[in-house]
């Protein structure tokens, strides 16, 4: 049976952010969280697998305890299991030591042989998670990813087409092979009631730092991670320049064009 | 780690075997700014064959040296042989820096390579500026949906490793040195170690609506747009202007628009003659990807960002705008 495991991300809803013209920091109070939302298309190819070829689908996440929430979002769409790992030991991470975590934590669970991932997240966005998470599970890499056209379990294969600049490239590759998935052909899932019932009853695997045996605690967090953020500052604006205010839409345009002639 | 033991800003050359992708060009223009201050050698890093006129387009970039690479894995980039190639490389070389194009595939290995040994890696950073009490690079892009800019270094480990869009850099070359060191190195990569295998490769249609990285005039279209049915007076404009169609990220969320076609941060960076926005507030993620000659903004709040960068702008419904301006082109020239 395929084994697939979807990573998943909770992340703030970035447009609802707003800045504190006292402190110029970010105000994250208040600001729902949700799921990635190329993560939803992640899931769906997953499920698209799994109804074709079966299988059975786990999905990952590393996050505050509150990231249940995407996990139970997920699970109602029809994945079968979930791990959140949560600690604080975890928090403050960047690519290098969340994947880390990420692939300690599902390596103590099982072997999976699909590992589906989002093209980038709206947050961190550095689109860096998938190709390290499969450095980490030591699996073939197709980033990009926009459709999967066969999967040959017996093989250990699938193919899988690849979205490049101006040109796709239709590629065979050898399992366990990690996924990150443009949405094209995979639209998000919509949970039904039962499956919104369902998912409420399922058990969450929750796994801290202690629950991984061999985890090296310098590896992880923020100690873990050597990209650090030193300063933010507000974005120099330049000074606004001219409005064109004529007193009527077609004066005003009538200026612009000569504006523009110039 | 001693930092001061690894040395040297490196540029990764993207070919296809025939041409020098241009990020890269545009990359050693701008890490020759960096080097000047730290005192850093320049390095491009080429792999597999490419004709020698294509290389002197680097050679008059002002590097100071080249690491040519031959032997087998190179001819199709996959992701094994380019990581295990960079993995050894900078555990031979210790270079300080190892900057990559962000291009689908320099976006595929380098945070590969960096995971194999163990460094940091940063991707889509607006500007990088060379810190001299740190000795770090100071990768600034950015963050939380344009509202601030942040500030990403890698304090501790070497090398620092970070992809660049196409497009964020000027390709201004500064000439040739007198001296280039240039070095060979045979890598072979074992083809069975390969685990994708290309079945086909389908170059999509050249398709010139598409291609808005080269347009000189842009009529950009953002989340003001009512509908998708609104677009068709913004597509008679940008053809009476002799322009394209472009968006912000909104309107490819929307699925009105393709993803090819949005400016900006993790998007295609665009230079016009003339760029004409209509209903964009103006984030910061947006506007890093607008070098315009002429900057025109239409928007109905008249406290939008967008205004701050604009020369020209009229606050007001973009619809009636478009319309206006659609009218007044007609009656020019009849
Ligand atoms: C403004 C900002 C800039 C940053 N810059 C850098 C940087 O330059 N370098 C760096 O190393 N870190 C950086 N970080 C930290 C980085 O965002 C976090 O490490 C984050 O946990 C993962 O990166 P991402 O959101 O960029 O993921 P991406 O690489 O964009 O995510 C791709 C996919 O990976 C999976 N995934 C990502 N995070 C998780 C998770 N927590 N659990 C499960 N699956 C996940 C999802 O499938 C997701 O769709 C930055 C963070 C912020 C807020
Ligand atoms: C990591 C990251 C990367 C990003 N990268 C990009 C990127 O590459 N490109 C990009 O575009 N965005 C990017 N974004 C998103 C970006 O932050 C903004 O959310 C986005 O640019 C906003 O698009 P907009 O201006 O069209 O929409 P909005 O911000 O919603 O603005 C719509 C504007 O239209 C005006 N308007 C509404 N109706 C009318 C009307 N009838 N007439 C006139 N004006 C009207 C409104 O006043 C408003 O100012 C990124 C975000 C993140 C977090």
């Amino acid at each position: 049976m395929l084994k697939l495991l979807v990573c998943i991300k909770q992340v703030p809803d970035v447009d609802q952010m707003t800045i504190d013209p006292e402190t110029g920091k970010i105000n994250r109070i208040g600001v729902p969280s949700i799921l990635n939302p190329l993560d939803a298309n992640a899931v769906a190819a997953a499920l698209n697998v799994k109804e074709t070829y079966g299988g059975e689908i786990t999905l990952i996440t590393m996050g505050p305890p509150s990231a249940e929430a995407v996990l139970r979002e997920c699970l109602a769409v029809g994945a079968d299991h979930a791990i959140l790992v949560t600690d604080r030991a975890f928090g403050n991470a960047d690519t290098l030591a969340t994947s880390y975590a990420i692939v300690s934590a599902a390596k103590q669970i099982d072997h999976y042989d699909l590992i589906f991932c989002g093209k980038e997240t709206i947050d961190g966005a550095t689109g860096q998670m998938g190709a390290q998470l499969a450095e980490r599970f030591d699996a073939a890499q197709i980033t990009s990813a926009c459709l999967i056209h066969t999967v040959d379990e017996a093989n250990g294969t699938l193919v899988v087409e690849r979205e490049l600049e101006n040109s796709t490239e239709t590629l065979e590759v050898a399992m366990p092979c990690l996924l990150t998935m443009e949405k094209t052909h995979y639209p998000a899932r919509m949970p039904s009631l039962k499956g919104k019932m369902a998912a409420k009853k399922k058990v969450i695997t929750t796994m801290t730092s202690a629950d991984i045996p061999d985890l090296d605690c310098d590896r992880i967090g923020d100690s873990g991670s050597p990209t650090k953020v030193p300063r933010t500052f507000p974005p120099v604006m330049p000074e606004p320049g001219i409005v064109i205010d004529e007193g009527s839409v077609t004066a005003s345009v009538a200026k612009l064009l000569t504006f523009i002639a110039e | 780690m001693d930092k001061t033991n690894y040395k040297h800003m490196w540029v990764y050359v993207e070919h296809d075997g025939t041409v020098i992708h241009p990020v890269s060009l545009e990359l050693c223009c701008e890490v020759r700014k960096l080097c000047d201050q730290s005192g850093d050698k320049l390095i491009a890093v080429i792999a597999g064959e490419i004709p020698n006129t294509e290389v002197d387009k680097i050679r008059d970039c002002g590097v100071d040296g080249i690491i040519d690479v031959s032997g087998t894995g190179y001819e199709r980039y996959n992701t094994e042989a380019y990581t295990n190639l960079f993995a050894e490389l900078c555990v031979k070389y210790k270079p300080s820096a190892v900057f990559v194009g962000g291009t689908t595939n320099g976006r595929d290995f380098a945070p590969r390579f960096a995971a194999r040994i163990e460094t940091g890696c940063t991707s889509d950073a607006t500007e990088v500026v060379y810190n001299p009490e740190t000795t770090d690079i100071e990768f600034i892009e950015p963050a939380s949906g344009g509202k601030i800019m942040a500030v990403i270094t890698i304090p501790t480990l070497r090398p620092q490793v970070g992809t660049i869009r196409p497009g964020t850099f000027k390709y201004i070359p500064t000439g040739r040195k007198a001296v280039i060191e240039e070095v060979r190195e045979a890598i072979d990569f074992p083809l069975e170690e390969i685990r994708t295998k290309l079945l086909s490769h389908e170059q999509a249609a050249y398709d010139p609506e598409m291609d808005i990285a080269n347009a000189e005039v842009i009529i950009c279209v953002g989340d003001g747009l009512s509908d998708e049915r609104a677009l068709s007076r913004y597509r008679e404009l940008a053809k009476m202007l002799g322009g394209k169609i472009a968006c912000t990220r909104p309107l490819y969320d929307r699925e009105i628009l393709s993803y090819k076609l949005q400016v900006g941060q993790s998007g295609v960076m665009i230079k016009p003659k003339l760029y004409i926005g209509f209903g964009i507030s103006g984030a910061v993620n947006h506007v890093a990807g607008v070098d315009a000659e002429k900057f025109i903004a239409v928007n109905k709040d008249p406290d939008a960002p967008i205004f701050h960068y604009s020369d020209y702008s009229i606050v007001g419904d973009m619809d009636e705008v478009c319309d206006a301006m659609i009218e007044a082109l007609k009656a020019k020239a009849v």
